[in-house]
């Protein structure tokens, strides 16, 4: 080895050949991964199409079959074929915008069929404009169905790939593949947005996201008059600066429109802002949050609750009584309920957030309240305690028995609330106060922070 | 001069067969058990018996000199790291899996939900917790506290609404839906700060009023979000409906 001129060459041509066997690798792998791909989407799409194949069978059963046993059946059926189908499609790699309306559609088409059991299995017949409203739904589904067959049909002849995210649509055939995928399911969306609003009774109904608030009142606040209350919620002492946040045009139109401020206390560093929301009718304090670190507990859980009882009567929330509570980064949430007499009203909920190293309040929530809360007719109980006992499983083990009234889609009901162990767990059980019947049974899940329902 | 070729061919035929017959072992397989799972992992403001657990073992072994009380604070994330640097595991102050598996601990079996009772066995919100703060630690890092726990509540928004999937993990993983999931910044560890904003955001906490989207003015693409309905800023995110 007296020629050291071939030293070089030989270690570029070995680097050469290193990065061709490391390039062949990478580009059988990404091929690999690419078709891995492929297969998923390809599944969820063809998955979408039967789900919705037989949403739309099973919605034309329902509007020929008599017997109320075999409507719940098929609405059952139509329920979990169309959250299904709802949730392959939400997997598939098209943007949110192209398939918004038909998601919705699909969640509702499920979310109504729940509500059509419920009602049936409480004896109630359906309607004739229930049977209309699963017309719709039917006719709906068959369009959807429709397209869908028709792209499954010209994906299969063209070869199809629908890797968009990965292929970012290099080749020709790819983006057409896209695009076809993306125009179908567009202008399918523009067909469902003709169809009208379903009126039902269900969390995903149309109904339930345009709710209004009902403890506001009319009375229009502007925005210095809405500081001057942020500014008293928290204690005029202890503020500093105060700046409002950037509203858009739109906003109004939210649940409850509001002027949002952050708040700096006097003598403190940026970073350590409160943040507030006062609404601009009415002009009460919708949220409050104040992330500063707590360093440690000083005092206990019933100290502190005992404060936020004293803050939310300071605040113009008398009879609020504490339900559950949560601990966490030094702080604890207690879940507060409206109390009507002897009737804990559920619906009216505030959450009141205490730090536990000097007992202030770090948080303050009441949107659910300002949502719900208004002067109602409470009804008296039809059943007695006794009566409603007799409801409940006979081995349930019950620790104490009151009076709520709790939500139940758009209306509240009037329950007998059980409280109780069964076979160690903890379990509530609302049985209704009017008629006898089972409306609700939650689960208590405890640990060492607090409890949890479910 | 010949022998230099000769060797220079040996050498190059070595690595082709090394390369060419070493297949790459289900890349896929390997790297879901990366993050994709969501095992039980202690951090920092986690609190309760598994903390104690590792605050036990770790103050028996020198590395923590605190008092075992069960959360998840400054001393006990300084004793963590080092833990994790001596024992050469990746160190990020997170007790997950592989770190619980050295201090010889296993989660999975945890005394207290067996105690409990079987039918909750399992049930908590700490999937979630972690999940949302992830979520948010990749979206809104840079933005002050309120703006992180608007980006959790539009999440939660979302889960509700019928237009979106129904659960928190269709949501954030939903195709071509948060750019930091698309891009893997969302498998960062998430800080102090993220983790308490997706707390409270699952508390009922709403900055947004019920808004189900948001977007940076300078660096969103698509022309449609300009044609939602515009309600407020928050840090650099417009939120909207």
């Amino acid at each position: 080895m007296k020629d050291k001129r071939w030293i070089a060459p030989t270690i570029l041509a070995l680097v050469l050949v290193l990065a061709i066997v490391w390039g062949y690798n990478q580009y059988t792998l990404s091929g690999k991964l690419n078709t891995a791909l492929t297969n998923s989407h390809q599944r969820l799409l063809f998955d979408v199409k039967k789900h919705v194949e037989n949403v739309q069978v099973a919605l034309s059963k329902a509007l020929v079959s008599e017997s109320r046993e075999q409507n719940v059946l098929l609405l059952s059926q139509i329920m979990n074929e169309a959250y299904f189908a709802q949730d392959k499609l939400s997997q598939l790699p098209v943007t949110h915008a192209d398939i918004a309306k038909t998601e919705k559609f699909l969640t509702q088409v499920g979310d109504y069929s729940y509500s059509l059991m419920k009602n049936h299995l409480s004896g109630q017949e359906l309607t004739s404009k229930q049977r209309e409203a699963l017309f719709n739904l039917q006719k709906g589904s068959a369009g959807f169905n429709a397209e869908l067959s028709d792209l499954h049909d010209k994906l299969v002849e063209a070869n199809f790939n629908i890797n968009s995210i990965t292929g970012k649509g290099k080749n020709r055939l790819e983006k057409a593949n896209e695009n076809m995928l993306q125009t179908r399911l567009t202008s399918l969306e523009k067909q469902m947005g003709k169809s009208p609003e379903l009126i039902y009774d269900g969390p995903f109904s149309d109904q339930q996201l345009n709710k209004k608030p009902l403890a506001l009142g009319d009375k229009k606040i502007t925005l210095a008059e809405a500081e001057k209350r942020a500014r008293n919620f928290v204690g005029t002492k202890k503020v500093g600066k105060v700046t409002s946040f950037e509203s858009g045009k739109d906003a109004s139109t939210v649940r409850i429109p509001s002027y949002t401020f952050s708040i700096f206390p006097k003598n403190a560093s940026k970073e350590s802002a409160m943040y507030i929301g006062v609404s601009t009718k009415g002009g009460k304090v919708v949220w409050m949050e104040n992330p500063r670190a707590v360093s440690k507990a000083n005092i206990s859980v019933t100290q502190a609750e005992k404060k936020a009882l004293k803050f939310l009567e300071e605040k113009g929330y008398p009879n609020m009584e504490p339900n559950y509570s949560l601990k966490y980064d030094g702080t604890v949430i207690f879940n507060f309920t409206y109390k009507d007499r002897d009737v804990t009203i559920y619906p009216d909920l505030i959450k009141v957030k205490v730090a536990l190293d000097n007992g202030e309040v770090v948080g303050f929530d009441a949107s659910t309240y300002l949502m719900n809360h208004q002067n109602r007719k409470i009804p008296t109980p039809k059943i007695t305690k006794e009566k409603a006992r007799e409801y409940v499983k006979i081995d349930f083990d019950i620790d104490s028995i009151r009076l709520a009234l709790i939500p139940k889609g758009k209306n509240e009901v009037l329950c007998y609330e059980f409280k109780g162990k069964y076979k160690d767990s903890d379990f509530i059980i609302y049985i209704n106060a009017l008629n006898g019947s089972e409306e609700d049974v939650l689960q208590i899940i405890k640990n060492e922070n607090g409890t949890l329902t479910f | 001069m010949k022998k230099g070729l000769l060797l220079t061919t040996i050498f190059v035929l070595v690595f082709l067969s090394i390369f060419m017959f070493y297949e790459p072992k289900n890349l896929l397989e390997s790297s879901a058990n990366g993050f994709l799972m969501a095992p039980k992992v202690l951090y920092w403001g986690t609190t309760g018996q598994d903390v104690k657990d590792v605050q036990w073992k770790l103050r028996n072994w020198k590395y923590y000199d605190g008092k075992v009380d069960g959360v998840y604070g400054a001393r006990t994330y300084r004793a963590v790291r080092r833990f994790q640097a001596k024992n050469g595991l990746n160190i990020d102050g997170v007790v997950g899996p592989s770190t619980a598996k050295a201090m010889g601990l296993n989660f999975q079996a945890s005394k207290t939900a067996v105690k409990a009772s079987t039918s909750t066995a399992g049930i908590n919100q700490k999937g979630d917790v972690y999940l949302l703060a992830r979520a948010i630690h990749g979206e809104a890092r840079g933005e002050p506290y309120v703006g992180k726990v608007a980006v959790g509540a539009v999440i939660l928004n979302r889960v509700r609404h019928p237009s979106f999937p129904n659960t928190v993990a269709g949501v954030i993983y939903q195709p071509l839906a948060f750019t930091a999931v698309a891009d893997g910044q969302m498998n960062l560890t998430p800080g102090k700060d993220s983790i308490k904003a997706a707390r409270d955001a699952l508390n009922g906490w709403d900055p947004s009023y019920g808004c189900v989207y948001y977007w940076n003015p300078a660096t969103a693409t698509s022309k449609w979000i300009w044609s939602r309905k515009v309600v407020l800023k928050i840090g650099k995110h417009w939120f909207g409906n």
